[in-house]
């Protein structure tokens, strides 16, 4: 537990450790005016034995537990807000960290799958966080801080008593740490069962549509109950040892309790103490392991705050690049490649590969799937850092520039389209944030756009992304488009394979990219054979090389890999279903 | 999802559950209610076994206070009270445990039956959700539910019961100061019903705060590289830390706002010894309270009210639970194919015959009175604009939805009398998206017939140009598929499956989308595999490209959810003015491009 806390402040910024600290530290003065309770009941119980009794030693009482109430109420109004405030913003800035470290990871590095991930962490994670850190240190923080209080009074009291309330307390604190180092053995096992269940689970969800198709249900392959159980199985075995633990402990606390009373009525019999002290040692007795009841109860929370923190370390553990250049415009557009080696998952990828791209040229990379030639026009825009090798932008490397001023020459046609939550209208503005209304509806026009958008209800009003109006992919494969044009950037990379999104209305797709392309540089993923006819240049990239480079007219009479793009690419083309074909 | 989004936000507006949610949770407690009971017959003999420690001492004290000197009845006093709480705590354990045990229980049904759910809805309501959102509530946020509800039933028990039990055994003893001792609670009271009374002003902006936070996260870290593209990250970033510091910004001026009526109730509640120690002093003095009394008294006190702070405690996790289970409830609430769970009403041929289908997508009717005729071992396409209900048919045909009203019939048949599971020997729906479970690449292919032997999933994959890049992998037919496992291009997973549905070898063959690519590198390879996969099989195909379907036997020509015209090539040429203006554009496209 203390291990878990340490975990958490380090994890915190400054201004919320402190804060955390200050607000342990009042936490004193709070248990000092709660164990301001046996004083009260001390003075009357003197008076009450010796014989002395008024209705003074009452009044006397209620004064002071009045003041001890106001005092704790002072005092917990200030931790309570120290806390609070320091929970939140833990976790508030947590998501910021993770925010801003976003902008550093290269681009390439997540999949959906990842963002999710971390979306999640930068949402849940932190919410839950947010709630159970704080009150977790408020409630181990005031179960030892009252104990260790109200034990200072009985040692004032009688030192014997005080110290066998100390010990137990010692091995109490002990108690909780063996039990939670005997979860952790058990937790391996808990944890493999978790990960097996959801990812069984999420594997007959995602499988949904092949378990119908092909009558799976039930069978070997989709024994999600098996896993379900055995998770049940696992998370009833680490409660019956924290059960057993609990148990152990609670039952320490009670006999240390009834040994303490004891001692108390034994020295008062032999004389070395006096009744009124006896009685209040008992009364004593029953109250000071009240709050640390409460801190073994709380250790089960342990494992989410550690859970947690683990976490958002690891989201904030992914490679960054530097990002931080000058702000460089450049004066011509030529991007060149040198020498450029690049590997993913210790794969090389890319090898030693140097090319030109001369400014408005058109350049079209083939090759066979996994070749690298995504890879290489991602490299381009920085999309990640090159291993060796540079690449220059108008004769400067692209890792001088600015992020910014890079990704400003720079437009991207890729099949997956993000559209924010917002109007369509400023979607496609987000090319460009000054744009007016007419820039939008113009850019609309040239990406064929403005048709579907005028068949909206709302029109350019119409809220789309997540939960907002459907489109479907091609219409938003041209919107992607027409923010593109927005953004009017030199060079445009474009992967052609985004047709297959829309094929009915692939024409008009065709058209808005050509408008998105005039007079630009454009660098292509290119499947389709006019393309390649018509680019300037083309290259063919397998095994991350470069096995051919030249004109359509050039390379169709070559033997390689070329030649057989192209024959695919034909008889693919002309592919029919019929009864016969086999 | 429309809908769904629409009562999402109805939701959040009125806070309000699915009003079934209890049902349901009775539901899910199938099979544990016995140790739910148990739990609860448990704690409440933990009860009995703490309100014993307490007469114990009880007689403990009067012993001491009227001068008893034997230091053997202490002792044995002592050594009860020590059993007492070991018996005591042995019982809450148990409780506990079972209680444990019962919730565990609990979750486990409440998945199986989703999972089950899941199996029996129209698989396009399945698809409504994404699997992230069946992750969340099938696994994360049912585990949440745990810690509340397991602690709940012996907690809510032991604590209440106890205190009760307590107070009325203070009140035997002395029934004045046992009323006494309660003077602040009214002061508690108050001070948290004023606590209340401001949650409505607070908690729906903490809620769209935070909902807020949640859109702005989603939006910025999903759309990162667009933002990043576009040279926008620090705006982006600066939306971003406005949303963060918003969200920690309400909940903490909540809480500021009810800081002084939280901790004054907190302070008052347990804070007995207030109007027990001057009322005790008075009625010891008048003579009416033994002195042991009151010392019996006084420790009595300590325990009563804090047991019941702990039980306030749960308020807010209790609504969390409610909040869950009523998600769970969303779902299991979807309407079910309506399909017969048993039965042998097998189709006698494989004509299809749809007539007069109508259906609606999210409200919006999509095929209104749709009817058209599929011979047995014909080739079908159904082609038409996008948003025609072209493909809406074909899912229909496949089952993945029921109609609203009108029938679909297979060999005479309806096919809301076959089972699914007959239903599905007779029908293989190939699309792009055929899913690959974490499996070797032999179990994959096997799944389209479960008796194949190891050289027929061979034979099928070598049919659909499989077999080579399989043997070229490290592990071969033992490589693990899997959504990690990402060894295979995409091309090669659409082949793997498509060799599946080959081994399953069912007679009506459906290809929705399947014409499309991925992968446009392997398009040849997989076009291939497709027309083996569909030699004399009743073919429907869902065309986007049109030149792939000029020798159909029938072509459907759909438009506005309507058969507008159906023929061949050369009748649907000469008789559709439709088809005819889509069959030009795609010719020119196709000379222009491909």
């Amino acid at each position: 537990m203390y291990r878990t806390l340490k975990k958490f402040f380090a994890f915190c910024e400054k201004r919320e450790r402190k804060q955390f600290y200050l607000s342990i530290f009042l936490g004193v003065f709070n248990a000092v005016f709660i164990a301001m309770r046996i004083p009260a009941i001390y003075v009357v119980l003197k008076a009450l034995f010796e014989g002395n009794l008024s209705e003074k030693e009452g009044s006397v009482a209620v004064v002071v537990i009045i003041a001890s109430i106001i005092l704790q109420v002072i005092i917990s109004m200030k931790t309570t807000m120290l806390q609070t405030e320091a929970g939140f913003n833990t976790a508030s800035f947590k998501r910021m960290k993770i925010a801003e470290h976003l902008r550093y990871v290269p681009m390439g590095y997540f999949n959906s799958e990842g963002l999710g991930k971390v979306t999640s962490i930068a949402t849940n994670t932190m919410e839950n966080l947010s709630g159970v850190a704080s009150r977790c240190v408020m409630v181990v923080s005031k179960g030892i801080i009252t104990s260790l209080v109200i034990i200072v009074f009985m040692l004032f009291f009688n030192v014997w008593i005080g110290l066998v309330a100390l010990a137990t307390m010692i091995v109490y604190i002990l108690g909780t740490e063996l039990m939670i180092k005997a979860e952790r053995t058990d937790s391996d096992e808990f944890t493999k069962a978790q990960d097996k269940m959801v990812s069984k689970i999420l594997e007959y969800v995602r499988g949904i549509a092949e378990v119908r198709n092909f009558n799976l249900f039930g069978k070997s392959i989709t024994k999600v109950d098996e896993s379900i159980d055995r998770f049940g199985k696992y998370s009833t075995r680490l409660e019956t040892t924290y059960e057993i633990a609990m148990f152990f402990l609670n039952i320490l606390n009670k006999i240390a309790g009834v040994i303490m009373m004891i001692m108390s009525i034994s020295f008062y019999l032999n004389g070395s103490m006096s009744l009124v002290y006896a009685v209040t040692m008992i009364i004593c007795s029953f109250m000071i392991f009240e709050s640390l009841d409460q801190v073994g109860a709380f250790n089960g929370l342990t494992r989410t705050i550690e859970n947690c923190v683990d976490k958002a370390n690891d989201a904030l553990s992914s490679p960054t690049m530097d990002i931080d250049g000058k702000d460089i415009t450049p004066t011509d557009m030529t991007l060149s490649v040198c020498n450029v080696d690049f590997s993913y998952d210790k794969r090389k990828i890319i090898d030693d590969i140097s090319f030109d791209i001369p400014e408005k040229s058109t350049v079209a990379f083939v090759g066979p799937s996994g070749g690298g030639k995504t890879t290489i026009t991602k490299l381009l825009a920085r999309f990640w850092d090159v291993d060796k090798g540079s690449i220059y932008l108008g004769g400067k490397d692209i890792r001088d520039y600015s992020y910014d001023s890079l990704m400003k020459n720079f437009a991207f046609v890729f099949q997956n389209v993000y559209l924010f939550n917002d109007t369509i209208e400023n979607n496609i503005r987000f090319g460009k944030p000054d744009a007016s209304r007419e820039e939008v509806i113009k850019a609309a026009k040239l990406a064929c756009c403005h048709d579907f958008i005028m068949n909206l209800r709302e029109g350019y009003d119409t809220i789309i992304g997540e939960g907002g109006a459907s489109l479907s992919g091609g219409e938003r494969q041209r919107l992607s488009i027409a923010r593109a044009i927005m953004k009017d950037a030199p060079i445009i990379i474009l992967d052609e394979a985004t047709a297959n999104v829309d094929p009915e209305n692939e024409d008009l797709l065709m058209q808005a990219v050509k408008s998105l392309t005039k007079e630009k540089t454009v660098i292509m993923i290119a499947h389709r054979l006019k393309t390649v006819e018509n680019a300037d240049k083309i290259f063919v990239i397998d095994n991350g090389k470069i096995a051919q480079e030249g004109k359509h007219d050039e390379l169709i009479n070559e033997e390689g890999i070329y030649r057989r793009f192209i024959v695919d690419r034909k008889e693919a083309a002309g592919w029919k279903i019929s009864k016969t074909s086999a | 999802m429309k809908k769904r989004e629409k009562s999402e936000n109805a939701k959040i507006q009125q806070n309000t559950l699915n009003k079934n949610t209890f049902r349901w949770l009775w539901e899910f407690t199938k099979g544990k209610r016995g140790t739910y009971l148990l739990s609860v017959i448990l704690a409440l003999l933990g009860v009995a076994s703490m309100l014993l420690v307490y007469v114990c001492l009880a007689s403990l004290i009067r012993e001491l206070i009227t001068g008893g000197h034997d230091i053997g009845f202490y002792i044995q006093r002592g050594v009860q009270i020590g059993l007492l709480w070991v018996i005591r705590y042995a019982f809450h354990g148990f409780s506990t445990y079972s209680a444990h045990a019962s919730t565990f229980g609990l979750i486990g049904n409440a998945r199986k039956k989703l999972l089950k759910k899941l199996n029996t809805m129209p698989l396009g309501a399945v698809q409504m959700r994404s699997s992230g959102e069946y992750k969340s509530i099938i696994c994360d946020r049912a585990d949440q539910i745990e810690p509340t509800l397991a602690h709940v039933v012996p907690e809510f028990t032991a604590n209440i019961v106890g205190a009760i039990v307590m107070f009325i055994y203070m009140m035997t003893i002395d029934w004045r100061v046992g009323l006494w001792q309660l003077i602040c609670i009214p002061v508690g009271i108050v001070a948290f019903a004023l606590m209340m009374s401001s949650t409505p002003k607070y908690y729906p902006n903490t809620i769209a705060k935070t909902k807020a936070l949640n859109a702005t996260a989603v939006e910025y870290i999903g759309g990162i590289e667009v933002i990043k593209a576009f040279g926008q990250s620090k705006t982006s970033y600066g939306k971003f830390v406005k949303a963060a510091k918003e969200g920690a910004d309400c909940f903490i001026e909540w809480m500021r706002s009810q800081n002084f009526l939280e901790n004054l109730g907190m302070a008052c509640f347990p804070a007995t010894l207030l109007g027990l120690l001057p009322a005790g002093v008075h009625y010891c003095l008048d003579g009416s309270l033994a002195p042991a009394d009151f010392i019996l008294l006084i420790i009595l006190s300590l325990g009563t009210i804090a047991p019941l702070i702990t039980v306030f405690g749960y308020g807010d996790d209790i609504a969390k639970v409610g909040e869950i289970i009523s998600d769970m409830a969303d779902v299991m609430e979807e309407k079910d194919m309506i399909r017969p769970k048993e039965g042998d009403v097998k189709p006698k041929s494989h004509d299809i015959i749809i007539k007069d289908v109508h259906f609606s997508y999210k409200d919006k009717e999509v095929l209104h009175g749709v009817n058209l005729e599929i011979k047995d071992k014909t080739v079908n396409a159904l082609v038409g604009p996008s948003g025609s209900g072209k493909s809406t048919i074909a899912r229909l045909i496949a089952s993945l939805w029921d109609v609203d009203s009108g029938e679909i019939t297979i060999g005479g048949v309806n096919i809301k009398d076959m089972t699914l599971e007959e239903y599905n020997k007779h029908v293989s729906y190939v699309s792009q998206e055929n899913y690959l479970f974490d499996q070797s690449v032999m179990d994959n292919i096997r799944m389209g017939k479960d008796d194949a032997t190891d050289e027929e999933v061979v034979e099928a994959a070598k049919r659909c140009g499989c077999h080579e890049f399989i043997m070229s992998l490290e592990k071969g037919y033992q490589t693990i598929c899997g959504g990690s496992g990402g060894h295979l291009s995409g091309g090669e997973r659409q082949r793997i499956s498509i060799a599946r549905a080959m081994l399953k070898d069912a007679p009506i063959v459906i290809l929705d989308e399947a014409t499309s690519y991925t992968d446009p590198e392997s398009e040849a390879v997989i076009q291939n595999a497709l027309s083996k996969l569909t030699v004399g099989k009743t073919l429907i195909v869902i065309a986007h490209r049109l030149s792939t379907i000029v020798d159909a036997d029938r072509i459907f020509l759909i438009n506005d959810g309507n058969v507008e015209n159906y023929g061949t090539q050369e009748e649907m040429l000469s008789s559709s003015a439709l088809y005819k203006s889509m069959w030009e554009s795609h010719m020119a496209l196709k000379k222009g491009g491909n």
